[in-house]
């Protein structure tokens, strides 16, 4: 078994891709990714990265975003496209894919096939795959923590325990929220260790030496990235502040949301009532069983984690990317047990049964697929487009290249006054002379204006004879393009 | 007072208090435009002031727009033609139903792109003011807001072109030099000016948060010609 899986995995891993990598560049880019385009930017104009833990996260995906982005010739900002910058997120979500088939000694090979499966084609996985976001990577090395860690605790291997230590530093380094992860795995730790204390089979408490090289490697690997290779060792001290500035986060900074978010995320749809329901039945039964099952490790863990993620205030729905990985992996536990029911009870003549119900699903998770993912990627119906930038931004820099050729400006001066111009600068970005200002600030003379609603009274007389034009930056968030009157 | 000044005074006494005597019969004639409200459903982003080029958001209630005494609202449960025959969302009676509230269910939208949504007021009519309600539950701006009354169902002739603020004439009709304007719960009110018409048009190209074409409601008010 243990290379004959490969195969299966490596084509489910093509069918992910094969469903990703379509109409890559049509949503235009969230705010979260034009900043992160801006940090690769930065990184391709040779300057280092710098740890600001107020937005910009931690430096994984900009390291992986990096030498992508140059093996796709891009050299500064402006060569940068959307296509070329969401693969990273699409090379992270293959990652996942093909983790499964070193799974499946932990979880079983069909039960990981088909939880493989389920990220290949499923509608929240696709969407955020697509997404140039820490997420998708954040869930790669959360599922290689997981598995590493187990077999570590079971194996007693001084490299699993390693292993374990880089994928956590992963983590850290994707988002500061891993602390919050860790947490929960660290709690489900203990409990499923009270829980299974009189049974002998069951993993074992990691050896301290084991302990120590995670530990060891988790910190060097973490100094290693955040201080960008040894360039800026200031970041340390700013990493110091990572817990209080987590728990400063959780109260919500403006993204509070009730408790029943992530339930009525992922339970939405055709397809979501139906996965969350399996992945229920699957969670119950592993806790049910007490048979100190890596299941009920992961059952700990999903209820930890799903708690910690609903109780705090913020809430955006990627993070629900997390809460669907265990959730994926008790759903394909839950169809194995119910073909190996149904097929104890009634034999070769569930085969046809249980095929239809399981086309039934695919149908169901299609149709979510093409729903979100394809057809109303940016829309604000669409539960997984969070305060997601407009189509009609994209008309933004069009007009001003319209505008511009018309009255013979060769290139166009464009001053950008905003208290929070994102994602302007991502859209701004092949033009020359582009700069921003804060509303209050001096602003030299441009041919072309962009304003906040609440910027533009300020400079009144400045926007003396040109013509406003709104573009919708988000739903119910309006800027203005100020154009010269055409010639 | 010489002789010159009193001929004078005693030809434009006259003229003076005829004038005066018509604009007051004329404005007891004239009647505030009263029209029921909806329920606000966000409060807006800031719109900037005294900005140039650009419609000044109203503070408060609309001051009040007077019509001739009589005048009703015609449109009110009239048959409503679409350039999308399938929208997207809705039924294309609910632009005339009365229901301006902006939830769930209360607005048509039309598919992407250039749109038109026209009133058969079932006879001619003179037409004093339009209002219009797009969507109001989020600060959106239409764009190429044009509005146009004619007898002629097909538009071709006898057009009256009463708002145009498609400044770059992307529609072909010509571009229009009226301002642009935040949607909100009070609708936009168009002066018609009484023109005469039994059709009234509405476009309109996308808006700023997608490229669909959405109507709540929209009043015709005026008198049977």
């Amino acid at each position: 078994m243990s290379w004959t899986r490969w195969p299966a995995f490596i084509v489910i891993a093509l069918v992910g891709l094969a469903i990703r990598l379509p109409q890559l560049d049509v949503r235009p880019m969230h705010t979260d990714e034009a900043v992160n385009a801006y940090i690769v930017g930065q990184l391709l104009a040779g300057e280092p990265f710098t740890y600001d833990p107020q937005d910009r996260h931690g430096p994984a995906l900009a390291a992986l975003a990096l030498p992508l982005a140059r093996m796709q010739g891009a050299r500064s900002f402006s060569d940068l496209t959307e296509s070329e910058l969401r693969l990273t997120s699409i090379v992270a979500g293959s990652i996942i894919i093909l983790l499964f088939g070193a799974a499946v000694e932990m979880f079983g090979f069909v039960p990981s096939l088909l939880t493989a499966l389920l990220f290949a084609v499923a509608p929240l996985p696709v969407y955020y795959d697509r997404y140039f976001i820490h997420e998708p990577l954040f869930c790669a090395a959360t599922l290689g923590l997981i598995l590493s860690a187990w077999y570590a605790c079971k194996t007693h291997s001084t490299g699993q325990a390693m292993l374990a230590g880089a994928c956590a530093a992963f983590m850290l380094a994707c988002k500061e929220t891993a602390l919050l992860h860790l947490l929960a795995l660290a709690a489900a730790a203990l409990v499923f260790r009270v829980w299974n204390s009189q049974n002998t089979d069951s993993a074992k408490f990691p050896r301290p030496r084991h302990l120590l090289a995670a530990l060891a490697t988790f910190m060097a690997l973490t100094v290693i990235l955040f201080t960008w290779f040894g360039s800026n060792w200031k970041a340390l001290s700013a990493l110091t502040h990572v817990a209080t500035d987590v728990l400063a986060r959780a109260a919500g900074q403006g993204h509070q949301q009730p408790v029943w978010y992530y339930g009525q995320l992922l339970t939405g749809g055709w397809s979501g009532g139906l996965l969350f329901a399996f992945a229920c039945v699957g969670l119950f039964i592993a806790i049910k069983k007490r048979d100190s099952s890596p299941y009920q490790w992961l059952a700990y863990y999903g209820l930890f984690l799903a708690a910690i993620y609903s109780l705090i205030p913020y809430k955006t729905p990627w993070l629900a990317l997390n809460l669907w990985l265990p959730l994926a992996i008790f759903a394909g536990m839950t169809v194995v047990m119910l073909w190996r029911w149904t097929a104890g009870k009634f034999g070769k003549r569930a085969a046809i049964p249980a095929f239809c119900v399981l086309a039934f699903a695919g149908v169901l998770i299609g149709h979510d697929t093409r729903q979100r993912v394809f057809l109303q990627p940016a829309d604000e119906t669409n539960p997984y487009a969070y305060a997601h930038t407009s189509d009609d931004i994209l008309g933004l820099p069009a007009e001003i290249e319209d505008m511009a050729r018309r009255n013979g400006i060769n290139s166009p001066r464009v001053a950008v006054i905003a208290s929070d111009p994102w994602p302007l600068p991502w859209y701004l970005r092949h033009f020359n002379q582009v700069g921003f200002w804060q509303p209050g600030q001096q602003v030299p003379d441009a041919d072309f204006y962009v304003t906040s609603t609440e910027a533009a009274e300020q400079y009144a007389d400045r926007l003396r004879g040109f013509r406003p034009d709104f573009f919708g930056s988000r739903p119910g968030v309006l800027i203005l393009l100020w154009l010269p009157e055409p010639k | 007072m010489p002789e010159i000044m009193k001929t004078i005074l005693s030809r434009i006494c006259p003229i003076v208090v005829l004038s005066l005597a018509a604009t007051a019969a004329l404005a007891q004639d004239k009647v505030p435009l009263k029209t029921q409200l909806p329920r606000p459903l966000f409060v807006g982003t800031p719109v900037p002031l005294n900005v140039p080029n650009l419609e000044p958001p109203l503070k408060g209630r609309r001051p009040d727009f007077m019509v001739p005494a009589g005048t009703i609202n015609l449109a009110k449960g009239k048959n409503v033609t679409a350039s999308d025959n399938s929208p997207i969302i809705g039924t294309l009676d609910l632009v005339t139903d009365g229901d301006k509230a902006g939830d769930e269910g209360s607005w048509v939208e039309l598919g992407p792109g250039k749109q038109w949504v026209q009133i058969d007021l079932a006879k001619s009519a003179h037409v004093y003011a339009v209002l219009v309600w797009h969507f109001h539950s989020q600060a959106r701006v239409y764009r190429d807001v044009v509005a146009q009354v004619s007898d002629d169902p097909t538009f071709k002739s006898g057009v009256t072109t009463i708002f145009n603020n498609d400044f770059k004439g992307e529609l072909g009709l010509g571009a229009g030099k009226d301002l642009n304007y935040v949607e909100t719960y009070q609708g936009k009110l168009i002066d018609a000016k009484g023109a005469k018409g039994r059709y009234v048009r509405l476009y309109s190209n996308g808006n700023t948060t997608n490229k669909l074409n959405d109507y709540i409601e929209v009043e015709v008010w005026g008198k049977p010609a």
